[in-house]
């Protein structure tokens, strides 16, 4: 008896659970119409998306679009049901799927050929997989020192130019009481973000670097041809430099309490992104803030600007609904959309002849990103398998960048070791 | 003979600062407006005083569906773990002297050293494949993760359960089906409030497995919505804090009305030896 009971109720549960997937796997019903799914979990923009959305399906009828805004990217890939059309950090994480061929090419759309080269080839710096444009750049994020101009007009500092002018602001304002730069330790990726990528950016530049650090795998060491102990010796002692002109308490601020305390005019530089900007205005919407390209070296024309393609479009293979996903991907690359997206969110456009970007705040930015003197942060080509961002804050304390350097490449001989035994 | 032990007292009133200072936090910051929210004064009380932050935390995180699909998978978390964990352990502590009940318990016991994110891939893959990547397919992962702990709680509880209940049951001509429903089910009253709790708890609060397991977006739990005022980049925070406090609220009252189940031992002098 017992057991018979117990079949039924297993009985039960699976027939639950047939139904329970019926609603799942048929959503594209209603009258033949299509039902994209759009990836984006920028979690500031996932209004103004949804908005866009909107107009797309206005625009399109037969055509609805629901908003994917999962946060980890892995699963829909793994059940191998990914979103028909993905909005995404180009970064080590999408490498992994261009690399193994899971997005389709796009290099055949007309939007293609309007975005800029020297942008689309930022992209190949992580991953490429042959014959194909697997990411379509849509909005690029430009970073460098912000700094409070009513602090430097005060003291009427200059904006530094070179690397001892730049030592000579910070040494003017320690002499007249004020904290240089604040940093925020405690949040790892702020360390490797500022410190770290602004040092290096404008002397090595990356993209070269990590692409020959790669051809020489487990070859890496003190006589290899590049390594990291060699290479970016001089950015150290930059960012050795830097880190004396920190705020006392650097070593337990977070990222929330550098926003706080440089919106409140607490120190004159901070080593943040765009991203920061919106954070400070909440703390004082009236601060006057600018940005410039921390100089490194004694020559104005070395001086780059971090640049990052926050969003990329790209179209999975897997979509059963390629055309449909194409016309979405049209319809947000069109020149008016993409601008103004870009405008809006203090990106720059990733398209030919396209306006500058109004905000008074990255204006110092503009000219670096017009001539394409930029470079993708050497922190983003580290794999989080190595913790940088702790190997920093270590090399800060103790002041040895150069044994952190010597750290660096021991673990890229490792993970180059095993992974050329996968 | 009635004292009042000071030392522990006090002892134990800082201990509830521990809970009470976030909570206060929490109902303050939920109130502020988004400027005094971020004026690093996590204290203060909120100076005007803003419940609009509610209001856009209920149609940012479309409260009622997302609070309406999260107590659904609780509820299937909770009756599953309930009802499966009760058997087993029924099962496996009336037949300890059989090996492969033994065994049975060793193997559900291990369950206890596999954490979610080890089989987390597998897992979606299989929740796909049975067309469980739904609440339904959440609620039963939650009952399975809650299964070795649950039995673990039951076969302690059921060895001081007296065996001659069931015999004199047995001698009234009952069956092992109606011992367990009519006699066992109802004498686990306190551990099933138990385990319950534990069960609703670890399946309300649950962040990683629905983000996971879940395919469609609009089928997603509250705490996984709510991760939407949240970024590397900057926080909402009084926003954020109400919507909390709107989801931590059925926690609390289930806790409330079910604390005296927890503590209480009903059993005691059920037998007279």
């Amino acid at each position: 008896m017992s057991r018979r009971s117990f079949l039924a109720g297993s009985a039960a549960l699976v027939a639950l659970g047939v139904a329970g997937c019926a609603p799942s796997s048929s959503p594209s019903g209603g009258g033949g119409g299509v039902t994209l799914r759009f990836y984006e979990q920028k979690q500031e923009v996932i209004a103004y998306f949804d908005e866009l959305l909107r107009r797309f399906e206005k625009e399109r009828p037969g055509i609805t679009v629901v908003h994917d805004s999962t946060v980890a990217i892995a699963p829909q890939f793994v059940r191998n049901e990914p979103a028909d059309v993905g909005c995404f950090n180009d970064n080590l994480e999408l490498a992994r799927y261009i690399k193994r061929g899971v997005l389709g090419d796009l290099s055949d759309l007309p939007s293609a050929q309007t975005v800029r080269t020297d942008i689309g080839e930022l992209t190949d710096q992580y991953a490429t997989y042959p014959g194909r444009t697997s990411v379509l750049p849509y909005s690029l994020a430009a970073a460098g020192v912000i700094y409070n101009k009513r602090i430097f007009a005060e003291h009427e500092l200059p904006v530094p130019e070179t690397w001892s002018q730049f030592v000579d602001v910070c040494d003017e304002l320690v002499s007249a009481g004020i904290t240089p730069i604040y940093a925020t330790d405690r949040d790892t990726w702020t360390l490797w973000q500022g410190l770290f990528d602004y040092s290096v950016g404008s002397l090595v530049a990356p993209g070269e670097f990590f692409a020959r650090l790669k051809e020489l795998g487990t070859d890496v060491g003190p006589d290899s041809e590049v390594s990291f102990e060699k290479d970016f010796a001089v950015p150290m002692e930059r960012a050795k430099t830097i880190s004396s002109y920190f705020n006392k308490d650097h070593a337990v601020r977070a990222y929330a309490d550098g926003n706080l305390a440089f919106g409140k005019g607490e120190a004159a530089m901070y080593l943040q992104g765009p991203w920061a900007l919106s954070q400070i205005a909440l703390v004082d919407p009236d601060l006057e803030i600018g940005t410039f390209a921390l100089p490194v070296s004694e020559n104005p024309e070395d001086r780059q600007a971090r640049v990052n393609i926050d969003l990329g479009l790209w179209i999975p293979t897997a979509s059963t609904h390629q055309d449909e996903a194409r016309e979405l991907v049209e319809f947000l690359m069109r020149p008016d959309i993409l601008n103004a997206y870009n405008a809006d969110n203090l990106a720059y456009s990733t398209l030919k002849d396209a306006p500058p970007q109004q905000d008074e705040r990255l204006a110092g930015l503009q000219d670096y990103v017009d001539r394409a003197a930029f470079y993708q942060g050497a922190g983003t080509f580290v794999p989080t398998s190595i913790p940088l961002g702790n190997y920093l804050q270590s090399a800060i304390r103790s002041g040895n960048f150069q044994g952190m350097l010597r750290q660096l490449d021991a673990d890229w001989r490792r993970l180059a070791g095993r992974e050329a035994t996968v | 003979m009635h004292r009042t032990n000071w030392p522990l007292t006090i002892l134990l009133g800082l201990a509830t600062l521990t809970v009470f200072v976030p909570l206060y936090v929490t109902l303050s910051m939920a109130f502020k407006t988004s400027a005094q929210s971020a004026d690093g004064n996590a204290f203060s009380l909120p100076a005007p005083f803003n419940p609009a932050s509610f209001a856009e935390a209920w149609s940012l995180t479309r409260f009622p569906v997302s609070f309406g699909i999260s107590l659904a998978v609780a509820a299937i978390a909770v009756l599953l773990t309930l009802f499966l964990s009760s058997l087993a352990a029924y099962a496996i502590a009336r037949n300890w002297d059989r090996r492969f009940f033994r065994w049975s318990m060793i193997y559900l016991l291990a369950a206890l050293f596999l954490p979610f994110p080890v089989v987390a891939l597998p897992q979606i893959q299989l929740t796909a494949l049975t067309g469980l990547d739904n609440p339904l397919g959440v609620g039963i992962l939650h009952a399975m993760f809650q299964l070795s702990f649950s039995v673990l709680l039951y076969t302690a509880y059921l060895r001081s359960i007296p065996i001659e209940l069931e015999e004199s049951a047995r001698i009234d001509g009952a069956s092992t089906w109606q011992i367990f429903w009519r006699i066992i089910l109802p004498l686990l009253g306190p551990m099933n409030a138990t385990v319950g709790i534990f069960a609703f708890l670890a399946s309300w609060n649950d962040f990683m497995m629905p983000s996971l397991i879940m395919s469609d977006p609009t089928l997603q739990t509250l705490p996984v919505v709510q991760n939407i005022f949240q970024s590397q980049f900057g926080t909402n925070y009084n926003v954020a804090f109400a919507s909390y406090l709107m989801a931590m609220a059925p926690s609390i009252i289930a806790y409330l009305f079910a604390q005296r189940w927890v503590i209480s031992g009903v059993t005691q002098g059920a037998v007279k030896s």
